[in-house]
């Protein structure tokens, strides 16, 4: 033991040695935005996404080195929740990463606190091209008339279904099919499937947001929400109705199957979902998995927009140019387009989507649900999101649960849901 | 002898009666916080104390310097925000009590505090409960005891990670192992993971599963007590039981108070486990049922930015753990057996 | 006095308490002993077992599945792993950590050992208020923390190396070993520091050359307690590193699941199990000396 212990010790310093040489050794080459001798600009770039998403990057940016020797690309990714976690520390820290990617719900709320790069003065200068973006995209990104982030990849909320049981049910979805009509449906597969129509759309903000459009009203206005405390008590009513009749899948069974969504495990035999998101349901679940329409309430109107993940710049880098070119690459480069795919996505502009043809049959069934909306006329202009719609999100997923759940009735819950927001929307 | 581990000072309280009596050597008072020693002679004090202060601030340089460099600035920050609007990027304000005011207004920090008093509560003694009944069964001298140390070890390895929380949705779901075995004992059956009231015991299954801390710090208090005494008792005619109450327990309630003391500190602190296991869809739920302090404090910070509010909840939390720990201390002397260390 | 008492009773070999009696009754009880353990084992083991059943599994048989074995079982989860996470070789997390984990213990061990000797052993004046100051900076959770002491690292230009996951260790910022420290020091014998002192020994050679070597047990406790924290450590790594090169295996872990794309499970669960292994033999190697140590501290001088 005396033997062992001096061994011990003695590799003990050597470690402490190396931890000390790496206490030394790494605090070069750090800060953000670094530029050296030779000209050479280095960007820091993060995201969030798994190590899937991380290699197509990586391959983007090989490209765009090469094609940018005097441009350095430093990468930086996490998964969602870890991501903002990390992102809010940082840029509350004034270390915001030089590009990052961005959604719709934290454009106001970063733009706010004066996070983000209004990238108008690039594109005027040539650095960054607007056009060549499909159906209206580019203007995604826009606030008050800045431009605060660039669309990658457009996606839009569809209806996921089991085929199967679908199938099996005899019913069909179509084109503008009502609300009722819909309810019929799941109603149907209710009673001939024994299995729930729909996972429960209630506590889904953005499908409420259709919901609203379709009634000629929204769920944000540019300062709050674009709703009553009687229009959330109908829906909210309905929703848990239709929870306690089975239409709806029992609550604490979609909890408790998650992370697997509730159609894959079996609960129900259609959600409401973005369409880029079902890529996951044909590797998690065995049947066999569509896309449908977002029913209507005059026959005609889904409310649905095109939505889109963004590049955005940081207010606080030190080479706008470059960031501005380094966006412009991987959102226009038809060898980007190839490489990325449908990660992000339908590809935001023409150049990237004509050089990607899916051969999958879901990346397949997700262009031609878009180009149908595309072609159908349906798409509409987005709902603005005021800063703390990420909080109202949060809270409508919360309130909806406990609403579903018979933790609280649902008066209450509407109640609190607007002193929630009210609270969001101030701060 | 000492047991492993004996006295433990008092932040607040001043050290009772009871416990061990100075030695009068300097060096040797066993409670930082207790009377200053009291030297031999008028001229060698000074000369005596000055060098004992020196020495003991080289010694603790290291840690004076981490505290005040890395601790005492954010602590003293927290304590400012605490008192102002601060969203993380602009300036903090000054808004006095308003978060305290907001604070206790709030029903979600209200179910915080019942969802974690309720953690705190059940998870902590049956954790060391656990820990103690699996180190006594180990305190033997078997067959393949380091297998055994290590098995039951291992679960504390794995610390809480996304596997973690897969593998809990599999044990405590409808129709999983725990729900069999409920319907085996005819109790009501039903999952916990899906059930807003229940998702809580399967969090403190978690802790209590993951035992290992504890029981090692058992192990080796039990390796401390001494035969005889279980010899002496023996010979009384002492059945197994009785030997436990009056021996083993009160020869480690020091490691015990140990346990108790840094358990109870952990369990009021709880958050990777319930933010893993309870977040799927939003942060802590289901419909909040395990939104633990930490676990609201958090959100509030980080996802709501108002870092102000959830500086106020840390420091409330700050002030509820100081006076638990307090009581600990004060307790310790009705049922913590200090050995008088052979003097 | 005490010490020859307790030095008889618990030097190797001598103990004997509890010890299986021989002959039939004796078998009878240890076959007893080893079922009873066992029993106890498979309840604590069931989610170990389930999570190695479960990177036998494929993809879509992990999440919601309650069988603790595959039907079909494949090894793809694992030879996967061989190609790296998002382009970085396996070997880079684990090099990361294992520096990182290293790094750690030794600062824990030296810097908490010291201030625990001065607390257990140095009367110093204002010892009862560094005492509660140092109980204080357990009682705050570290969210709040966060960001003042990010914003600290930065304004030191420290972001992006391990400086800000080390350095606390080497001053003893973590009150808990601090603490576990000094209980052992005050379980120590006096009579040996006293001899030394009435030798004129200074506090220094007192530390080094009697304190350190009996206190070895409460050394090896926190080595391993370290270890593990450092090795599961996530949110420092998260949001003090910003480069994939100088990830950790716990950020890694969190590569194979995004809400946005496909979620790989197995891969994550393989890895898990993979990333136990270093834990587990660090655990192995030292806990022969963790718990007998613990048991001989400040008799065997």
């Amino acid at each position: 033991m005396r033997t062992q212990g001096t061994v011990g010790r003695r590799s003990l310093l050597k470690v402490a040695g190396g931890s000390a040489a790496a206490l030394g050794l790494t605090a070069a080459g750090c800060g953000t935005g670094a530029g050296s001798g030779d000209g050479t600009v280095t960007l820091r770039y993060t995201w969030w996404g798994s190590d899937d998403r991380a290699q197509r990057i990586n391959r983007s940016i090989a490209l765009f080195e090469k094609k940018y020797p005097k441009i350095r690309i430093r990468t930086d990714f996490q998964p969602y929740a870890d991501f903002w976690k990390k992102f809010n520390t940082q840029a509350s820290g004034g270390n915001t990463p030089d590009v990052f990617q961005n959604a719709i719900g934290f454009l106001r709320k970063y733009d706010a606190k004066n996070v983000l790069l209004d990238l108008r003065e690039q594109v005027e200068q040539g650095n960054l091209r607007l056009d060549g973006f499909r159906a209206g995209l580019e203007k995604f990104g826009e606030v008050d008339g800045k431009l605060l982030g660039v669309p990658v990849g457009s996606n839009s909320m569809a209806l996921v279904v089991d085929r199967t049981v679908f199938t099996r049910a005899g019913v069909a979805p179509k084109p503008g099919w009502t609300w009722d009509e819909y309810h019929d449906a799941l109603a149907r597969i209710k009673e001939r499937q024994g299995r729930a129509g729909d996972a429960g759309p209630y506590g889904i903000m953005y499908l409420y947001d259709l919901y609203l459009r379709q009634h000629g009203k929204a769920f944000f206005t540019t300062s709050g929400l674009g709703f009553t405390e009687a229009d959330l008590t109908d829906w909210w009513t309905r929703g848990f109705e239709r929870v306690r009749s089975g239409v709806y899948a029992d609550p604490k069974r979609t909890i408790q199957a998650k992370p697997r969504s509730a159609v894959t495990a079996g609960l129900a035999a259609c959600e409401f979902t973005w369409d880029n998101f079902t890529i996951r349901y044909a590797s998690e679940g065995r049947s066999e998995y569509g896309l449908a329409p977002i029913p209507t309430t005059d026959g005609r109107r889904t409310g649905q927009y095109l939505g889109s993940l963004m590049l955005s710049g940081s207010r606080r880098t030190k080479h706008p140019r470059e960031v501005a070119r380094f966006i412009d690459f991987m959102v226009h480069d038809p060898e980007v387009g190839r490489i990325m795919g449908y990660d992000r996505g339908v590809p935001a502009t023409t150049a990237q989507f004509e050089a990607y043809a899916p051969g999958d049959p879901v990346g397949k069934q997700i262009a031609a649900y878009e180009q149908q909306l595309v072609a159908s006329r349906v798409l509409e202009p987005i709902t603005p999101h005021p800063a703390g719609a990420d909080v109202c999100e949060a809270a409508f997923l919360r309130l909806s649960e406990e609403m579903s759940l018979g933790e609280r009735p649902v008066p209450d819950a509407v109640k609190r849901y607007f002193t929630e927001a009210k609270t969001a929307l101030s701060v | 002898m000492d047991a492993a581990v004996t006295s433990v000072p008092a932040p607040a309280p001043r050290p009772g009666p009871d416990s061990p009596p100075d030695r009068g050597t300097a060096g040797a008072g066993p409670v930082p916080g207790g009377r200053p020693p009291r030297p031999p002679g008028r001229a060698g004090r000074s000369r005596r104390a000055r060098r004992e202060n020196l020495a003991g601030y080289l010694f603790m340089s290291p840690w004076i310097a981490g505290f005040l460099l890395l601790t005492a600035g954010p602590m003293a920050a927290s304590l400012y925000f605490a008192f102002t609007d601060y969203n993380l990027f602009d300036a903090p304000r000054w808004i006095g009590l308003d978060n305290f005011t907001e604070m206790f207004g709030d029903p979600r920090w209200r179910t915080s505090v019942e969802v974690t008093g309720w953690y705190v509560v059940i998870g902590t003694p049956l954790k060391l409960a656990a820990a103690l009944g699996v180190a006594l069964l180990l305190d033997q001298s078997r067959r393949g005891q380091g297998f055994y140390r290590a098995a039951f070890y291992a679960p504390s390895l794995i610390g809480a990670s996304v596997s973690v929380a897969i593998v809990w949705r599999a044990i405590f779901s409808d129709g999983a192992a725990v729900d069999r075995t409920q319907q085996l004992f005819g109790l009501e059956a039903g999952g916990w993971i899906g059930d807003p009231d229940r998702i809580i015991y399967s969090l403190v299954a978690l802790t209590v599963w993951q035992f290992g801390a504890p029981m090692v710090i058992f192990l080796a208090g039990l390796k401390q007590v001494p035969r005889e005494l279980y010899e002496a008792a023996q010979v009384d005619g002492a059945g197994p039981w009785r030997r436990f109450w009056s021996i083993t327990l009160p020869m480690i309630s020091p490691v015990l108070f140990f346990n108790v003391l840094l358990e109870t500190i952990h369990s009021f602190q709880i958050f990777g486990s319930a933010y893993i296991i309870g977040s799927q869809g939003n942060a802590c739920g289901p419909a909040d049922g395990t939104l633990v302090y930490t676990c609201y404090l958090y959100i509030q910070g980080f996802e709501n930015s108002r870092m102000g509010l959830a500086s106020a909840m840390a420091w409330m939390l700050l002030l509820a753990v100081a006076l638990v720990t307090a009581v600990l201390f004060w307790s310790q002397r009705r049922w913590v057996h200090y050995e008088e260390a052979g003097r | 006095m005490s010490l020859a008492r307790t030095g008889a009773r618990t030097g190797r070999g001598h103990r004997t308490r509890n010890a299986p009696r021989t002959g039939a009754a004796g078998r009878v009880g240890s076959v007893a002993w080893h079922l009873g353990a066992l029993a106890v084992l498979a309840v604590v083991l069931y989610p170990v077992v389930w999570v190695l059943g479960g990177s036998f599994k494929p993809n879509d048989e992990i999440v919601g599945s309650l069988e603790l074995f595959p039907t079909d079982p494949i090894t793809d989860n694992y030879r996967r792993l061989a190609d790296g996470i998002a382009d970085i070789p396996l070997t880079t997390f684990f090099g990361n950590s294992l520096l990182l984990a290293l790094g750690s213990v030794i600062g824990v061990t030296v810097s908490s050992s010291l201030a625990a000797y001065a607390f257990a052993k140095v009367g110093f004046a204002g010892r009862g208020l560094l005492f509660t100051l140092m109980i204080g900076t357990l009682l705050l959770p570290y969210h709040v923390l966060l960001i003042p002491q990010y914003v600290l690292f930065q304004k030191l230009e420290l972001i992006n190396t391990y400086t800000p996951l080390l350095l606390g260790k080497y001053l003893a910022t973590d009150a808990f070993f601090v603490f576990l420290m000094l209980q052992f020091m005050r379980g120590l014998p006096r009579e040996l520091d006293e001899a030394a002192r009435l030798d004129g020994c200074g506090h220094l050679r007192i530390y080094w050359s009697i304190v350190l070597p009996l206190c070895r047990p409460a050394l090896i406790t926190s080595a391993i307690f370290t270890f593990i924290n450092a090795w599961n450590d996530f949110l420092g790594p998260l949001i003090y590193l910003n480069e994939p090169e100088k990830y950790t295996v716990s950020l890694g872990l969190k590569m194979f699941v995004d809400q946005d794309g496909v979620a790989n499970y197995g891969g994550m669960i393989a890895m898990s199990l993979v990333a136990l292994l270093p834990v587990l033999a660090f655990f192995l190697a030292f806990q022969r000396h963790l718990i007998d140590g613990m048991a001989t501290s400040g008799l065997k001088g």
